[in-house]
């Protein structure tokens, strides 16, 4: 028993693995002998891994559901005390495990993938440091500690999307991804004061306590929500700061594979989850989330039909799936959501390693229109990228149709037209993907000077994994139509409180699932016949489009628009005061001052000639002046 | 004594280097007096009464030559005394004009510094404020860069127009003192002066300190001088000397005129709050770095003097924690500025590009001092601009919204910065240039070590100023009573 309770209480090591490979390879610099880089960087996240799955069993054993472990008190001044301190609790174990866990093999991978790059060390080191600022944000006890983490990992973003830090587009991506997080974050910060203010605490687990005595619908928490809600929306790429994300392609693929499963646009959905008690006092927020959800996971499938570059087709995937994430949590189902987000990771994680595989294979091609035919000389590639593109897709028994399945029946329970928009936005997922799917793997390749091959086995294991865990990671949570007993929400349920709804009846949900299955399995004889009984190719760039296909083609013109709403604006407003406020008009007046005093000297000094008749005149007026005020006075 | 000592030892080591030929010796001499006096600062911080009002009293020709401290001036004592040594250092290696000269305007700048915060007496303290400003003048004359005639006299008229009126509200305080006049504060903090007095006799004083933060419309005179001065000249500028208008308003305002700084409060934070976001959005498209960083200085000065207005716990706190953290960061942009203009040769950033490509360290250094002071957490600047932004908010949400744009818009200018010197391809016509060499590590890694320790555990600094934020709490005690009977 003391055992566990040390090894519990060690459970800051879990950060501290990949701090350490941090500082190693970044202290090291070029005396690591090769690969060493990739070695140090993938066994501190797989110790890590190790230290949470050996946690989640002593947890278990010794029937512990959370607990605090306070390093020391960070700020603690007047009432504000702030301690770096770290909660173990069912939610964060969960999300270590899927951090750690598909880190690592995202790491293993990265080995064969980043083996030729003469920055490999570089590139671990900040692997490493997004690991451990995830981790942190996890794993803090109260929403400042979630906030290191929170900035940190925007910071990890902004240095490995620009990791080819020559090229100037890249650079832009990133500084994109950094300044519209730091948006959401000054919500974020925002709600965290006032959240000090109302609570006198920032602790999760006192905030949550006296939270219990608000009524439902209270203004103020409704603001908090609000405000952090704008943080979580920047985060995890949200109608309107998703902007970043597709951008974020620009580094190298395993990082968009860490920054889209396993990290970082996690991070908002944890934090709503994390603030479930919060959440759910406050039902106009909660709709809210509903039609961000919504909405982002329309508009990101639908852009998604038209994009030729495979990692643009999933970047638009990741944010869409997002939006049902968020639809999960504005209907309270927070479970479902942190579901989503595990089965997700397993199946996004897999798709971006397989793009990995094939960009690497076609020589840095990223355009699906010059590929095809890859089936059959990169077979392990095909194999684990079909599974994960069926795990999406939500066809049963893959990951993603238990989880998707359950967001789109709370979907159905909360309001009809709900579950229709929904369900026409899996169906564009299903279409898009096998769109991807068929026109990478399928036909005749289209390239005719590359020359495609099976990836390295460090490239391909991983692949392996991912793939199991895409295909079987929805069995940790069957519902009770298929004989389970939700095991994954009734284990996070200690630490979110989902909002309750009526269960369904297993003949409507037996409906509604075969209804669904016809439709996809539609989808996806249509795209089959499409693509390959027609092998038609989408049209080159430069060919005439549709208006609407333009208007999607482009993206709704988003990025057009903010660039005219704000970084125009901007630098206009930025020459305007420079030029026309301070050196037309504030220094102008100060030197203005400096010039009449001068003028005004100029004009004394004439009455300064050296002429004794004036000065005696002068003195004289001046002595009758002076007697006139005294007498007067 | 330890405080006498401390005013005294730049002072004598500043005549001493007048004697001394050669030039290292002069810099090693000026560099030991520096590390001397910052470790009797550790001495006087860590000998136990550091947190209570102090004052030890010296007559001195004939008038009253006080010294004291409390937290706030230890603060800024503290601050002085780290950086100074990194200043000096920052002139190693490198090949100036007269250096005797110069390090003993600079170590006599370093006295007039302490003095300005030790002074326990009105006029003492105008007299060192007024002597400071005589060597930054000639540092900046004769050492500073492009129009530095024109530049530097428009600096000298400004802050001397600044001074006058503080020396005028100086005497205006005497005369009003009971019985034999005085300018102790101890016994001006006791003067019960007319709210209509206060309301006039605030601009009296504030003008001086505005000017030196600056604070808008004062501020004109800042980033021409900035880029003008040569980099020691702007680190004792950027580093010390704009806190002295904290301190000057910590010091003669919030206890001396409470009422007449309750009724400007909500104006004097508008126009802060108003300069964070102009000086923010012009330092984006400046195409000189070291003007950009004058104006990023000026947008994080102004939500200082915002929160210090804001006049509650966390703001003063956030501001005192903060004199440090700008001080420390801003020392060291300026030192990685002038790296760059040595081995590129300009500062413009249209001829900069791919310096990380030949100097991976420099960019990396440069990267962690520019994550500072964009506020990252675990960096010092978080602490302080966290702690600022609260203090604001308990004020009004939209002063912590406003302020906390700084935010965004530092991080937009400042990643843009770093964009345009580090990042991209390396530009052909640059000569050779090699990464850091041994002293540019010794100056930056201890400062970066400050930012990150402090970011990570800034207790130290808030016991060390505890006593005096409450003590200056309990000054604006009786005006939050009149503010909550203007409410009513």
């Amino acid at each position: 028993m003391v055992g566990a309770i040390t090894f519990i209480n060690l459970a800051w090591l879990v950060p501290v693995f990949p701090l350490l490979g941090f500082l190693i390879i970044g202290f090291s610099g070029k005396g690591l002998m090769h690969n060493m880089a990739g070695i140090i960087g993938s066994s501190t996240i797989l110790l890590s891994f190790l230290y949470t799955a050996t946690l989640f069993f002593v947890m278990k054993s010794s029937g512990q559901d959370s607990a605090t472990i306070t390093l020391f008190n960070w700020i603690a001044i007047g009432s504000m005390n702030i301690p770096f301190a770290f909660l173990i609790d069912h939610l964060s174990l969960t999300m270590m495990l899927v951090i750690t866990g598909v880190g690592t093999l995202i790491h293993i991978y990265s080995i064969g993938y980043m083996h030729h790059d003469e920055r490999v060390n570089t590139f671990f080191a900040q692997m490493n440091l997004f690991t451990f600022s995830m981790l942190l944000l996890v794993m803090g006890a109260n929403y400042l500690v979630l906030f290191i983490g929170w900035e940190g990992v925007g910071l990890c973003s902004y240095l490995l999307i620009g990791f080819w830090f020559k090229n100037p587009a890249y650079n832009y991506a990133a500084r994109k991804a950094f300044i519209i997080n730091r948006i959401g974050d000054l919500g974020f910060i925002l709600g965290i004061i006032l959240l000090f203010f109302t609570f006198k605490t920032v602790t999760f687990s006192e905030v949550f306590a006296q939270a219990a005595s608000f009524p439902t619908g209270t203004t103020v928490i409704t603001l908090i929500t609000i405000l952090l809600l704008v943080g979580a929306v920047g985060k995890s790429a949200q109608i309107p700061l998703f902007t970043w994300l597709p951008d974020a392609m620009a580094g190298p693929t395993p990082v968009s594979a860490l920054i889209h499963a396993a990290t970082m646009v996690t991070a908002g959905i944890y934090m709503i989850a994390r603030s479930s008690i919060l959440y759910n006092l406050a039902p106009i927020t909660l709709n809210i989330i509903i039609g961000i959800g919504l909405a982002t996971a329309l508009m990101a499938a639908i852009i998604g039909l038209k994009q030729n570059d495979i990692k643009k087709v999933l970047a638009y995937s990741t944010v869409s799936q997002l939006g049902y994430m968020f639809l999960a949590l504005g209907l309270g189902a927070y479970s479902t959501a942190v579901f989503h987000v595990t089965t997700h990771a397993f199946f996004k994680a897999l798709l971006f390693l397989g793009a990995g595989s094939v960009i690497h294979a076609m020589g840095g091609e990223q355009d699906i229109m010059k590929m095809g035919g890859l089936k059959s000389k990169m077979p392990i590639t095909y194999w684990t990228f079909l599974a994960a593109t069926l795990a999406i897709s939500g066809i049963p028994p893959f990951s993603g149709f238990f989880s998707k399945d359950l967001i789109l029946n709370k979907a159905f329970e909360h309001n009809i037209i709900l579950y229709i928009l929904a369900l026409g936005g899996a169906l564009i997922t299903c279409f898009y993907m096998f769109r991807l799917l068929y026109l990478v793997f399928f036909g005749e390749q289209r390239l005719t000077n590359a020359h495609p091959h099976e990836s390295p086995q460090a490239m391909t294991i991983p692949l392996i994994v991912l793939a199991v865990l895409s295909v079987f990671g929805g069995f940790l949570n069957v519902p009770s139509l298929f004989g389970g007993n939700s095991n994954f929400g009734s284990f996070l349920q200690s630490a979110t409180t989902s909002l309750s709804m009526e269960e369904m009846s297993h003949s409507t949900e037996t409906i509604l699932i075969l209804v669904s299955l016809a439709l996809l399995g539609l989808v996806i004889y249509f795209a089959y016949s499409t693509f390959v009984t027609r092998s038609s190719v989408p049209k080159a760039d430069s060919e005439p489009m549709s208006f609407f296909g333009k208007v999607v083609y482009n993206k709704f013109y988003i990025d057009e628009i903010y660039d005219a709403l704000f970084e125009k604006p901007l630098g206009f407003l930025s020459d305007f005061f420079f030029n026309k406020v301070e050196n037309a008009v504030l220094d102008p007046a100060v030197d203005g001052i400096g010039t009449l005093t001068a003028r005004f000297g100029t004009l004394v000094r004439k009455l300064q000639q050296g002429n004794m008749s004036f000065y005696l005149f002068a003195m004289v007026a001046g002595i009758l002046l002076f007697i006139i005020f005294i007498l007067i006075i | 004594m330890i405080l006498l000592i401390i005013l005294l030892i730049p002072f004598v080591a500043s005549l001493l280097l007048l004697l001394v030929k050669h030039a290292e010796t002069v810099k090693k001499l000026a560099l030991v007096s520096s590390v001397l006096n910052l470790l009797l600062t550790f001495y006087l911080l860590f000998s136990g009464s550091s947190t209570g009002v102090a004052t030890q009293s010296y007559v001195f020709a004939g008038s009253q030559f006080s010294l004291g401290y409390d937290g706030v001036s230890l603060v800024m004592i503290l601050l002085t005394n780290l950086l100074f040594p990194f200043i000096i250092l920052a002139g190693f290696n490198r090949e100036q004009k007269q250096p005797q000269i110069l390090y003993a305007l600079i170590l006599f700048a370093q006295s007039a510094l302490i003095g300005v915060f030790l002074a326990q007496n009105a006029f003492l303290f105008y007299i060192f404020w007024e002597l400071s400003l005589i060597p930054v003048y000639f540092i900046l004359l004769l050492w500073g860069g492009e129009n530095r005639r024109a530049i530097t006299l428009k600096f000298f008229i400004y802050t001397l127009a600044g001074s006058l009126f503080l020396l005028f509200g100086i005497i205006f305080l005497y005369q009003l003192t009971p019985g034999l006049h005085t300018t102790d504060f101890a016994v001006i903090n006791q003067l019960v002066i007319p709210e209509s007095t206060q309301i006039w006799l605030f601009w009296i004083l504030f003008i001086a300190f505005a000017i030196k933060m600056p604070v808008f419309p004062f501020h004109t005179w800042q980033p021409s001088t900035y880029t003008m001065a040569s980099t020691q000249g702007v680190m004792i500028l950027a580093g010390v000397m704009t806190k002295m208008g904290i301190y000057g308003a910590l010091r003669f305002l919030f206890p001396i005129i409470p009422l007449g700084v309750l009724f400007w409060q909500n104006t004097v934070i508008i126009l802060s709050l108003i300069v964070v976001i102009y000086a923010s959005v012009i330092a984006f498209r400046q195409a000189n770095l070291k003007k950009l960083i004058a104006f990023s200085s000026m947008a994080h000065i102004s939500l200082m003097a915002a929160a210090m207005f804001v006049l509650n716990y966390y703001s003063i706190q956030g501001v005192l924690f903060q004199v440090i953290s700008h001080g420390v960061t801003i020392v060291a942009l300026f030192y990685l500025v002038h790296i760059i203009e040595e081995k590129t040769g300009t500062l413009e950033l249209s001829q900069m590009g791919g310096i990380k490509l030949i100097a991976p360290r420099l960019a990396i250094l440069m990267l962690i001092v520019v994550l500072g002071s964009i506020a990252l957490p675990l960096t010092a600047g978080f602490v302080g601009e966290f702690l600022m932004i609260t203090g604001l908010f308990q004020q009004s949400v939209w002063f912590a919204a406003i302020g906390g744009i700084t935010m965004i818009l530092g991080a937009v200018y400042m990643l843009y910065a770093y964009q345009r010197v580090m990042l991209g391809e390396t530009r052909a016509d640059y000569k050779p240039i090699t990464d850091l060499g041994l002293l540019d590590y010794c100056i930056l890694i201890p400062l970066i070590l400050i930012l990150l320790g402090l970011g990570v555990y800034p207790q130290p600094i808030f016991n060390l100023v505890e006593t005096a934020v409450v003590a200056m709490q309990n000054f604006l005690l009786p005006i939050a009573n009149v503010a909550t009977s203007f409410a009513n």
